[in-house]
């Protein structure tokens, strides 16, 4: 599994997908920095609607909701990012997207900023300096303005949701 | 089309999953007959008709591999009805092994499945082998027919061989000429096929273009049999269908036609000439116009006739396929509304205590009793079509049934009862693993080999019952067989040794617990019960996910008679009652199927043996388990009041969950959890209460499993199953 | 409009090609039959500028559905199509003897199928509906 996300293989795959017109990205705040990820990506924006904690999850399983009668599994993406997490605040946004196996699954970010129109010249593609865990989703930085979007990819975050799989990388 | 659209490619996999299912009840059909005569052509032909549909859908949607395998079954299939290959029992083997690489194939192009499915390329080339051996073309015989070109022309090859062979055989040859009203013409073709199947075979149905108006139709049936033609017409005949026999030839060059006569000569048929029912102002010569190009507008009587047509296109489709997720969807909505209609409830309960707001209490009530029931039938409708018979599944078991015991060389006959018995669809596709999984492990281990089976006095033949019926709000399912029995002295040393229970206890568990121990996990394994009891191979595994619907698995066997489980399960998951409880401010759900009572907690009965709660229920002892502590919940809302113990009980296992307060009962919709949790054991999923709400279901088999086997030594064996 | 009358058991194959003739430039009426004698029930309805049909079906074949169309008068400028697989080639040939007016093999494929249909009808007049 780990050996699919290493830092030399992973970036320039995504990199290739970067090429191209301009790609929108919603920008969000997690902890003290902006991510961004396609806008295609995410289904929808909510605010937190009342959380149902489910015992025995991940850590970072803040809980269960009901969106128009399906369940939904909400996922602090600061915590599946091993940043530092605060307590959920009311700008506090859920981004629907798609997980594995068909599953809807809602991100719990800080706060949501804007979309941004990235051509591929304001995307400054990931290089394996970024080490560790943080190599496996990071595409690029994004340098709209004076902006800096960290440029994310969902699938190694939405894949890996086994609890061990995910700590041994 | 590369931009298949998600309807087309569901639209594809459902009619291939269904082309799939017939032909595997086909070929077992074939596979039941083929001791009794040669095969069924009718039979075989549906068989050949089934892969090369999906040959056409294969290539269609772009399933390589699907289109790959049709591509040699149909081959095989196709020299198999053209009578250019022998029905054997390796042919027979290779058709069944396509159905089931079919299912792989397909599961794997739903992307529900990952298969390297890299047997199939060796799969097709013994197929390749096989057809490789076909005798070669069909050499024409002599036919004792003069048969009408402009006949043969319409016959498709495989028609014409079912001729040949009929004739060869020396069957006589019929005409049946019938006229079919358009709106009517399946039932009556249908009820005209099987009372003639008995008697013959019939080769084709020609429309003549005659002898009927816009309202109905006529058609030359040509049939091959060996009744006499007085016979055939009292068996077959009627005013709307004339029988007439086609003459052999009479040995000269001068042709004797069967059907038409293209170039004026006589027609061989005058009896049908004068007793076929035409319309007034249609032909005096009916058969004699096919080939002159005669008009076949509609005559006089074609006034009114639209209607009818009109009707006929209506009742050509009566079924919709619906996507079962549609159906959730609906009953999400109906879940919704009950949880409407528990609020509306409740305001009629406030307003009947107003006073001054008695007549309003009054109407309001009536509404809300009317609601209540309106909705009970939309939710029943609703649960009615998500229901389907088990015997899809039971089909499918029948071919596992057959492939097994041809594997472990087993002779076995599958006896099905209840097979109309109706289930949730849901569930019939969630048991599909664990019954297969016994039935397997039925013909592996239980059912002796042949000799063996003679040796101790059995019939040679084994036999597997596999019995459905519906008992309340619940179905049963049997599986039983009459192979060699468990034998409880193996399995208890099995246990002891693994340390599941103590050599002391061993004089203390009744026969059913002995045979329960083939449900806990690690004892069912295959080096070590598996070949000693005969039965058992990862039982845990089929107790596990029957519980997780809700049911309950049960175990007899007496050794050297047989062993039988019953599966009680609900008839549908999707509504169910639950007792609302709460802990620590949290609300949590409980089936009411699994719940046997509600008491107080009596803090004098309680005890604690080695760290396990117990406490003293009218006289047995009932475990406990504190959710609080089992959940680790940090205390959000310290509760004042008295606890309850709910009281769960599956099985002949009960135990005593703690909760601070009881809320109530309620009809709630079940939903799962997500894939993302599906490791977190104890919860049967979600369901919302109102106000947008969840509340966690918890799954009390998996609890009750959970505690009795962290429970220490003395939930093992103590009065756990009083 | 130009009438179609699609003779095919398979839905998802009716479905096929009802999506690829809508995708072409000219609008179609397309009239759906399940089997020959599905197709014999909707006759009546026409005439129809084009019968595409299925050759192996059960009970009434693709063959006597085209033997029967070219012997009636009423469907006379009837254009006919017959889809068959390759491995058919007698049953296919036998068609075009029949009257069919041309062939395709199966697997379909969408644009051949379009342009098959535009070759058909652009020689015919519109059938009276």
């Amino acid at each position: 599994m780990a050996d699919l996300m290493a830092p030399e293989a992973n970036p320039q795959k995504k990199n290739s997908k970067l090429r191209g017109p301009r790609v929108e990205y919603l920008a969000f705040r997690l902890a003290v920095d902006t991510y961004a990820v396609p806008i295609g990506e995410v289904r929808e924006i909510l605010k937190l609607p009342p959380v149902t904690e489910v015992p025995r999850a991940q850590r970072e399983v803040i809980g269960v909701v009901s969106v128009r009668g399906q369940l939904v599994t909400v996922v602090d993406l600061r915590q599946r990012l091993h940043l530092s997490a605060t307590d959920l605040t009311r700008r506090g946004r859920i981004l629907l997207v798609n997980g594995a196996e068909d599953e809807i699954i809602g991100l719990y970010v800080d706060e949501v900023l804007q979309v941004y129109r990235l051509a591929e010249a304001e995307i400054e593609v990931a290089t394996n300096v970024l080490g560790g865990k943080l190599a496996d989703y990071v595409v690029g930085i994004g340098r709209p303005e004076t902006a800096l979007l960290i440029l994310i990819d969902l699938r190694p975050i939405l894949g890996r949701a086994d609890p061990e799989n995910r700590d041994a990388t | 089309m590369a931009d298949m659209g998600d309807k087309a490619r569901e639209e594809f996999f459902s009619e291939a999953h269904e082309i799939i299912e017939a032909l595997s009840r086909d070929l077992l059909q074939l596979d039941a007959s083929k001791d009794k005569g040669p095969a069924e052509p009718e039979l075989v032909n549906n068989i050949f008709r089934a892969v090369h549909t999906l040959k056409g859908l294969a290539g269609l949607f772009g399933a390589a591999r699907m289109s790959a395998l049709s591509h040699e079954l149909e081959n095989v299939l196709d020299d198999l009805r053209l009578g250019k290959l022998d029905l054997t029992q390796r042919v027979l083997d290779l058709l069944f092994r396509g159905v089931s690489i079919y299912g792989r194939i397909l599961a794997v192009e739903k992307g529900v499945r990952t298969d390297s499915l890299n047997d199939i390329d060796q799969f097709s080339r013994e197929l390749g082998e096989l057809s490789d051996v076909g005798v070669g073309p069909e050499a024409a015989p002599q036919l004792s027919y003069e048969l009408d070109p402009g006949l043969l022309a319409v016959l498709t090859e495989y028609e014409e061989h079912r001729l040949r062979t009929n004739i060869e055989q020396g069957q006589s040859l019929f005409k049946l000429r019938v006229i079919f009203q358009l709106a009517t013409i399946d039932e009556a073709l249908n009820s005209l096929k099987l009372r003639a199947k008995p008697h013959g075979e019939i080769i084709t149905y020609l429309p003549t273009g005659e002898g009927a108006d816009a309202d109905a139709i006529e058609l030359d049936i040509l049939m091959a049999s060996q009744v006499k033609l007085d016979a055939l017409r009292s068996l077959l005949g009627n005013d709307r269908t004339k029988i007439e026999e086609v003459p052999r030839r009479a040995g000269s060059k001068d042709a004797v036609l069967i059907a038409s006569v293209p170039h004026g000569v006589p027609t061989p048929f005058p009896a049908a000439r004068h007793q076929s029912s035409v319309p007034p102002g249609g032909s005096a010569q009916p058969k004699a116009a096919m080939t002159e190009r005669r008009s076949v507008l509609p005559k006089a009587s074609a006034t009114g006739s639209l209607a009818a047509v009109e009707v006929s296109l209506r009742s050509v489709t009566q079924t919709v396929r619906v996507d079962i997720r549609k159906l959730d969807l609906l009953m999400n909505i109906v879940g919704e509304l009950s949880i409407v209609r528990n609020a509306i409830g409740r305001l009629t309960e406030g307003v009947r205590k107003t006073p001054e707001m008695r007549e309003m209490s009054i109407e309001l009530y009536r509404l809300h009793r009317g609601f209540e029931r309106h909705l009970a039938d939309l939710q029943s409708g609703i649960l009615e079509v998500r229901m389907v018979p088990l015997g899809q599944l039971f089909d499918k078991l029948a071919r596992v049934v057959r492939q097994i015991s041809r594997e472990a060389d087993k002779d076995v006959n599958l006896v099905i009862t209840g097979a109309e018995t109706e289930v949730d669809k849901v569930i019939v596709e969630e048991l599909s693993d664990p019954l297969m999984h016994m039935i397997r492990n039925a013909i592996d281990h239980a059912i002796e080999a042949r000799i063996e089976r003679e040796r101790v006095g059995k019939p040679a033949v084994g036999t597997i019952a596999l019995n459905a019926f519906q008992k309340a709000s619940h179905v049963v399912i049997e599986i039983e067989d009459d192979g060699k029995g468990i034998d409880e002295s193996k399995l208890v040393k099995a246990a002891v040794r693994r340390g599941i229970i103590e050599q002391s206890e061993v004089s203390e568990l009744a026969l059913r617990e002995v045979l329960n121990l083939i449900f806990v996990p690690g004892l069912s394994t295959k080096s070590d019960v598996g070949e000693l009891s005969g039965r058992g191979v990862g039982m845990d595994v089929v107790k596990t996910n029957i519980s997780k619907l809700g049911g309950i698995i049960d175990i007899y066997s007496e050794p050297g008679i047989g062993t039988k489980f019953t599966v009680t399960l609900p008839i549908t998951l999707a509504i169910i009652s639950a007792l609302i409880v709460q802990v620590d401010g949290r609300t949590f759900a409980v089936p009411l199927s699994s719940v046997q009572e509600a008491i107080w907690l009596d803090p004098g009965a309680l005890r604690k043996i080695e760290g396990q709660e117990m406490m003293t229920l009218r006289g047995s002892t009932l475990p406990l388990c504190r959710i609080r502590e089992l959940f680790g919940l940090t205390l959000q809302k310290p509760s004042q009041a008295r606890p309850y113990a709910v009281v769960v009980g599956v099985g002949a296992r009960r135990l005593g969950l703690v909760v601070d307060d009881l809320v109530g009962q309620q009809d709630i919709v079940i939903k799962p959890l997500g894939p993302s949790l599906k490791h977190v054991k104890g919860f049967a999923g979600a369901t919302e209460l109102g106000d947008q709400r969840v509340a966690l279901v918890l799954d009390a088999p998996a609890l009750i499993e959970e505690a009795f086997r962290q429970g220490g030594d003395t939930t093992k064996g103590v009065g756990t199953y009083g | 409009m130009r009438r179609i009358l699609v003779v095919e058991d398979s839905v998802s194959t009716r479905s096929f090609i009802r999506s690829a003739l809508e995708s072409g430039s000219e609008p179609f009426d397309i009239v759906e039959a399940s089997s020959g004698f599905d197709a014999l029930r909707l006759l009546p309805r026409g005439p129809y500028d084009l019968v595409i049909t299925d050759i192996n079906m059960p009970d009434i074949n693709g063959l006597e559905l085209v033997s029967f169309i070219r012997k009636s008068d009423r469907h006379r400028s009837t254009a006919l199509l017959i889809i068959s697989t390759q491995s058919s080639e007698k049953d296919r040939t036998r068609g075009i003897q029949l009257g069919a007016d041309d062939y395709l093999p199966k697997p379909l494929q969408a644009d051949v199928l379009v342009s098959a249909v535009d070759r058909l009808l652009s020689s015919r007049p519109v059938a009276n509906g």
